[in-house]
């Protein structure tokens, strides 16, 4: 077998490397870095897309939780609000209800006393019907007795100016 | 194969092993050639170029194809093979070990390029994948018994004639005259000179990445026929062993891992570096600023006269 000697130039073996080169480029090209790169591109988006994702569901979350607080906060003023309200009416109430204790207590002691007062007034009377009562028997006594008219007179005054005294 | 199982059907795993096969097939064809067409061993130093296969009259100079031709086909195969094989079945989730190679050899060669070049060449990043690819592969074939391509001046001819055309392209980006004019820089007196140096860059190329690789072919040839000499004359007397060349045994071996992976591997990146820094170092910056500005105006006077 003849072989070439150990350096020769022969144009159609350099252009035959050359076209070898050129087509090992487009075969790289082609076949290796085209696929793998679509792949790495698609990788890309899917991960920048995930990340999107992410950040707006922590943009809502946020909003959300910015919501609740703002929710709590009007929830808690209301139930202040009301509480407050509560205590104050029920003062209020407290205060009237003893004004009316007051007021009924006072007029239960002013019956009290014109009741007390009427009593009295009758018991007077009754008194003096008493007296009157027993100054007659006293007086029917007396007459049984033949006193002297200015006895009788005399005791008379005497009595009632003891009972007026 | 371990993603085979994680992949799923068996339609999946004859196809990855119908890509392996492709891988290796060619190579094997080659060593099947080598063996039928070596002659029969002579006994002194025999250092020659690639066999030649057949010729083809052709104008000029006879077509001839030789064991560097065929070989660089099958090794662009085995390349091609290879890269069907990285990228069959690629997922977004990245699964099996050879996606994961695919990618790092694509990133590499991007930030590579990106790194050395810049932004405008990022299509040459394809060129110095295939570079690298059929440069190293085709110096590491002599490890399994084949003519290393590269040991060819024609072989690393065309490529770096490939990347003179490359230069004068991205010369000629600034315009023809521009780059005319670049001859004559920094005086008219030094034109022979450029167009020495113009020419140098593809032959510097060419003879360095062969005169490598043949040198190293050249020297274990030489150390091997020495240790051969050496084996007969010391221990030829003794009966059985005498035929054997022990002393061979060794030496070959680790002078291999110098000259034909080190230096193998060493020059495919020194070529991909010299192509990617040539390129890049030759784009005329000012001049196609100012052309770009001009073709601008030129738009711009023709889209008011147009008004």
């Amino acid at each position: 077998m003849q072989s070439l000697s150990i350096i020769s130039v022969n144009i159609w073996q350099i252009l035959i490397s050359f076209a070898n080169l050129a087509i090992l480029t487009w075969i790289m090209k082609k076949f290796l870095f085209k696929p793998v790169k679509k792949v790495l591109d698609e990788r890309r988006e899917n991960i920048d897309s995930a990340y999107a994702r992410a950040e707006k569901a922590e943009a809502e979350a946020e909003e959300h939780r910015k919501n609740y607080d703002a929710a709590m906060r009007a929830a808690k003023q209301t139930t202040d609000q009301m509480i407050s309200d509560a205590a104050r009416m029920a003062e209020r109430r407290g205060s009237e209800i003893e004004n009316e204790a007051r007021e009924r207590a006072q007029e239960i002691r002013r019956q009290a006393e014109e009741d007390a007062r009427l009593e009295k007034k009758k018991a007077e009377q009754d008194i003096r019907r008493e007296i009157a009562d027993v100054s007659t028997q006293l007086t029917e006594k007396l007459l049984e007795r033949e006193m002297k008219p200015e006895d009788h007179r005399g005791l008379i005054d005497s009595f009632l100016q003891e009972l007026d005294g | 194969m371990t993603d085979e199982k994680r992949g799923g059907d068996g339609r999946f795993r004859t196809v990855d092993r119908m890509l392996i096969a492709l891988m290796i097939l060619p190579l094997l064809l080659c060593i099947a050639l080598k063996v039928l067409y070596t002659p029969e061993g002579s006994g002194g130093v025999d250092i020659a170029g690639a066999m030649i296969f057949f010729e083809i009259p052709a104008p000029l100079q006879p077509l001839i194809i030789t064991e560097s031709q065929v070989n660089s086909w099958a090794i662009m195969l085995s390349l091609l093979a290879l890269c069907l094989y990285l990228t069959h079945g690629l997922t977004q989730k990245a699964e099996t070990r050879r996606q994961l190679i695919a990618e790092w050899i694509v990133e590499k060669c991007e930030h590579l390029v990106g790194e050395n070049m810049g932004e405008r060449y990022a299509g040459y990043e394809y060129l110095v994948a295939a570079i690298m690819g059929l440069s190293a592969f085709s110096s590491l074939s002599c490890l399994i018994g084949l003519f290393a391509p590269t040991g060819d001046v024609n072989v690393t001819a065309g490529w770096a004639i490939l990347v003179f055309c490359l230069v004068t392209y991205t010369k000629l980006q600034g315009g023809f005259l521009n780059y005319l004019k670049g001859f004559t820089e920094p005086i008219p007196l030094f034109t022979p000179m450029n167009f020495i140096s113009e020419f140098s860059l593809p032959v510097s190329m060419a003879f360095r990445h062969y005169g490598n690789v043949m040198s190293g072919a050249v020297i274990s040839a030489l150390i091997g026929t020495a240790l051969r000499g050496l084996s007969r004359a010391l221990l030829g007397a003794i009966p059985v062993i005498g035929n054997i060349p022990l002393l061979q045994i060794g030496l070959p071996a680790i002078l291999s891992i110098y000259f034909d992976v080190f230096s193998g591997l060493m020059q495919a990146f020194i070529f991909a570096m010299l192509t990617m820094l040539n390129v890049s170092g030759s784009f005329p910056q000012e001049a196609w600023e100012k052309r770009q500005a001009r073709k601008e105006r030129r738009r711009q006077r023709t889209a008011a006269a147009r008004a």
